[in-house]
Parts: structure tokens; sequence; C-alpha cells
């Protein structure tokens, strides 16, 4: 509760330093590294940013959670950004979320499983439950669709079910969301995991596709906003204390609503506003 | 060879066959590249992806600051990179004893970093470039480290031409009373012009494939750059932050893969038509 009260308070000065940039035109330079899954959003924030305040040049590098983190504290960077939130031993810095990232289970339409324990997720991934029959299916071959090497998505749902990606037993191996749901739709044995902003909106376009259940919880885009989610996790912009000034600015309109559709293009999920 | 052929002609089939076979593969595997990389980003590719700046994290737009960032990487890596390699080969060559301790510690640096993997070259570029000499994320930080990754191969191939040209030529320097210097840059160095060109075409391809040694160097940014003090994407590192990281940019990471291959095609058809400039100033003179 002390981080939500924390949290808050970010908000609040955050606010009040954003309503002012309305009227004082705000210069100068933010650099902002780490997440590379989160960058290409914090990117295009950036560039809205830039628009809004000419004088203001927002610079992002990757390298990954960790490097923010480490760039945040050393003051290499005004502000870094980690998918994940803040661990216990970083507590001193200050973390504010941004947006969500959260990724479910798809089977074919026709699949008659809904509701897999994550045992059974388990099982069916590692190949030990070969035949949808054994996770209460209709007979059939099962298809694991797995992530390419190096996805963010991938890291995630290894994390959650914790598996090393050697012990899937992958029958193919695919790129992008859009690349899962093509191969899913043309194979009614497969089951894989994509970002949940991406398969819900194929299942609103009447794509051939099913969002499946793990372990009782119902994916969607307002589980994963609520926090309820367990695949999903805060995309995070840390800074070394209380944002002021510049960074402030930024933070808060990274949060504000006006750039909920920039976050649903790169298929995350909006903090509820 | 014709005596050969006759003793042992079914064997030589087989080494025919198998070395046919060997180059039907590399040809067949360039060729299934380049078919790839067409198919997929031909529709994406178009006057206005070479000269707009990329929309929605490069799904939409263009590449042009991407493109004018990659070249400006490669020149300054090639500016700084050229004459560190020609005068470290002329070292080797013309300087020092072949086989001294000095010249078979040089060579056996120049393998070692010839063979450093590329991540490690970013991570020293980042801690040297970017933070000891205080480039921050800049071009000239990442055109720095390409030209430290370029030099071994440079360095080497130079090398090989300038030990190629037949030591009666340098006698003959020496006899006609020529200064070193004259030697080299009338004689030697237009006579060994094409291994250098070579190894400048082998350094830039693997300069301009670079990711990893970029992203902690020239970095991330994707506007255009204003100098070379400001962060610059190049296009390696755009493809892979495409694939990698922007759902639904692998048909706009395609495209900017096409880009890359056609910018190294005139690349190196600038460095042959060089190469060739510099021949005949050798035969003529």
């Amino acid at each position: 509760m002390l981080i939500d009260r924390r949290m808050f308070f970010i908000g609040a000065v955050a606010l009040s330093t954003s309503t002012r940039a309305q009227t004082t035109d705000l210069t100068g330079r933010l650099v902002i590294t780490g997440s590379s899954t989160v960058a290409p959003l914090v990117l295009e924030i950036g560039k809205a940013f830039e628009k809004r305040h000419p004088r203001v040049r927002i610079d992002v590098q990757t390298g990954g959670s960790s490097r923010g983190v480490a760039d945040a504290r050393s003051g290499l960077a005004d502000i870094g950004m980690a998918s994940r939130a803040l661990f216990d031993n970083e507590r001193d810095l200050f973390g504010t979320p941004i947006a969500r990232d959260g990724i479910c289970l798809v089977a074919h339409k026709t699949n008659a499983v809904s509701d897999l324990t994550d045992e059974q997720v388990k099982a069916l991934f590692t190949g030990k439950a070969a035949d949808w029959q054994e996770v209460g299916g209709k007979p059939g071959r099962v298809t694991i669709v797995n992530k390419a090497e190096g996805r963010s998505t991938l890291e995630l749902f290894l994390q959650h079910y914790k598996l090393k990606n050697s012990d899937i037993k992958a029958s193919v191996v695919i790129g992008d969301n859009a690349q899962g749901i093509k191969t899913i739709v043309g194979n009614p044995g497969a089951i894989g995991y994509v970002s949940i902003g991406s398969a819900e909106f194929e299942v609103s376009q009447g794509t051939a596709i099913k969002l499946v259940s793990s372990g009782g919880v119902v994916p969607s885009s307002a589980a994963v906003q609520a926090g309820t989610f367990p695949l999903s996790r805060p995309l995070t912009l840390v800074t070394k204390q209380a944002p002021t000034g510049l960074a402030a600015a930024f933070i808060a309109f990274a949060r504000s609503s006006d750039m909920h559709p920039l976050v649903k293009e790169q298929f995350f999920v909006p903090l509820q506003s | 060879m014709a005596d050969l052929i006759a003793v042992l002609p079914r064997r030589d089939l087989v080494l025919k066959a198998a070395v046919h076979a060997a180059a039907l593969v590399v040809a067949l595997a360039f060729a299934a590249l380049l078919w790839d990389v067409i198919g997929q980003g031909l529709s994406r590719l178009s006057w206005s992806f070479l000269t707009t700046e990329p929309r929605s994290s490069g799904r939409l737009g263009g590449i042009a600051p991407i493109i004018i960032s990659t070249v400006l990487l490669l020149l300054v890596a090639i500016t700084v990179a050229t004459p560190l390699a020609i005068g470290t080969a002329v070292l080797l060559v013309d300087f020092v004893r072949t086989g001294s301790l000095g010249a078979r510690i040089v060579s056996m640096s120049l393998d070692i970093l010839a063979g450093v993997p590329s991540i490690v070259f970013g991570l020293f570029g980042n801690a040297f470039f970017a933070i000891y000499l205080g480039l921050g994320f800049s071009i000239l930080s990442g055109g720095l480290t390409l030209a430290c990754m370029a030099l071994p191969i440079m360095i080497r191939s130079t090398e090989i031409g300038l030990r190629a040209v037949p030591d009666d030529w340098r006698r003959g320097t020496a006899a006609l009373g020529m200064t070193k210097t004259s030697a080299l840059r009338h004689i030697l160095l237009p006579a060994a012009a094409p291994a250098i060109i070579a190894g400048l075409m082998l350094g830039i391809g693997r300069a301009a494939a670079e990711t990893a040694a970029l992203v902690f160097t020239s970095g991330y940014v994707d506007r255009m750059p204003g100098s070379l003090f400001d962060s610059g994407r190049s296009i390696a590192v755009h493809i892979y932050d495409l694939t990698m990281n922007v759902a639904g940019g692998e048909k706009s990471a395609y495209a900017a893969a096409l880009v890359l291959v056609g910018l190294l095609v005139i690349i190196n058809a600038i460095a042959l038509a060089l190469s060739h400039h510099v021949l005949r100033k050798r035969i003529t003179q």
C-alpha cells in the first residue's frame, strides 16, 4: 500500500508540473534507456511529446530492463525503462507504470478445450501431453506454437510457467503475433500464446481463434488492466527520485489517456484512466 | 593434371560432382535469401519509404533518417580505419622483419581481434567512446567502434596485397634511388590497391551488418541526425528492432533489409570502380 501511495504522490507531482507545462514551454533533453520491449512505445510517446514541446528532445536507448534500472540509479539516464515491476532490492528507486503487457493462450475456435490448469499447459508445451484427449479435449494431435528466441512474450510465458525454452517441444516457431494467429487458424490442433491485445482484436474481427483460460482466469484486457491477470506485467518508467521537471512532465504525458491509442498500437494494455 | 584425370577418372568425377554441388549450394543459398527478402520486402518498398521518417515504431512510414545514420556511421568508420589499416600493414610488411617478435605480437593481436564477438566491441565502445571520452550515444561513438571492428580484416587484406608485390619491385625502387615514401605511394600501394579495396569492402560489410556493437554506441534514436554527435539508428539495428520488439513490423523489416542489401551493392560498386581507377593509374604510370 505504501507503493500505491507513492504512485499517487508521483502522479500528483507529475500532474501539477504538466499543467504548468501547458503555459511555460519546456526545454531540454531527456535520456531514457532500458527494456527493448518498452522502447518502441516510449519512442513513439517521445515523438508525440516533442511535437507538443518543440524545444524538448527525447533520446531513447535500449539495452534491457536491468540496464534501464542501473542507468536510472547511476544517473546515466534521466528515466529507465523496465518491462517488469521493480524488485524488492530496487525500492530505493521510483517506478511508475505507463501500461501493461499481457499474453494469453490461443487455440483454434473449434477446439473443445477452453480452460487449462497451469499443470496442463506445462504438460502440453513440454510434450508430455501430445494429444488433446489427455487434457480433456477431443482426440487429436497437439501442435505447439512457440515464439522465437529473444521475444519478450516468450520471456513472459517461460517466467510464468517456470519453464526453460529448451523444455518446450515446439512444432512451429513463430515471430510476431499475427504470424502466430495465422498458424493457429490454419491448424485446428494448435495452441500458442500471443499478446492479449492482438488476440482480442482478431476475435473481434471474426478470426477462427479463441482465448483459452489458464488457471481459471479468463483472459481479457480488462483483467490485465486491473492487474488480476497472472500472465501480465507492468511496463515501468524508473527514476532515481520522485520525478521532477521535464521527467515528471514526460511521465505524466505517457500515462495520459491521449497516449492510449499509441499503447494499443503496440498491443499493450493501457492503464485504467 | 591431364594425366591425373586419365589415371583416376572415377574418383575425379566424384570430386568434380562434389565441387559443383558445393558451388551450387552456395549460389542457391544466396538466391533463396535474396528471393525471400525481395518477395517479402518489395511490396513495402517505395520512394516514400526511402524519403520519409518512420511512424508507429517503423510499422508505417519510411527509413530516411536511418539510411542517413547508416551512411554516416560507415563514413566515420572508413575514414578512421583506412589510414590506420594501411599504416599498420605497411609497418608489418616493409618496416618490420617478418617473424620478428614485434611482428608476431601485432599479427597475433590482429587475429584475436578479428575473432572477438561484436557485442564485446559494443561494450568496449560504450565504455571507452561513449562514457570515458564523453561522446555519449552518438554516430561518432558508433563509427569509431565499427572502425575498431573492421580494422583487423582491413589490415590483413592490405598486408596480403603488399606481400604479393614482387620483391624485385622493391629492389627496383631502391636501385632507382626512390625514397620509401615515394616507392609506397607510386609503386607498392597502387599495386596492392585491389587487395586494399577488397579489405575495405569486407570491413564495410561487417560494419553494415552490425547490431550488437551499435545498440550501445550509436543507439536507438530514429530521428534525422543533426550532427555526428547525435544518436542515430543503423539499418541493421532497425531491422532487429522491427523483427524482435515491434509486433507487425515484419514487412517493414524486410523492406529495410532490401534497402541494406541495395546499399551494400552500391558501396561495393563504388569501391570496385575506385579500384579500377587506381589500377589503370598503376599500369599507365
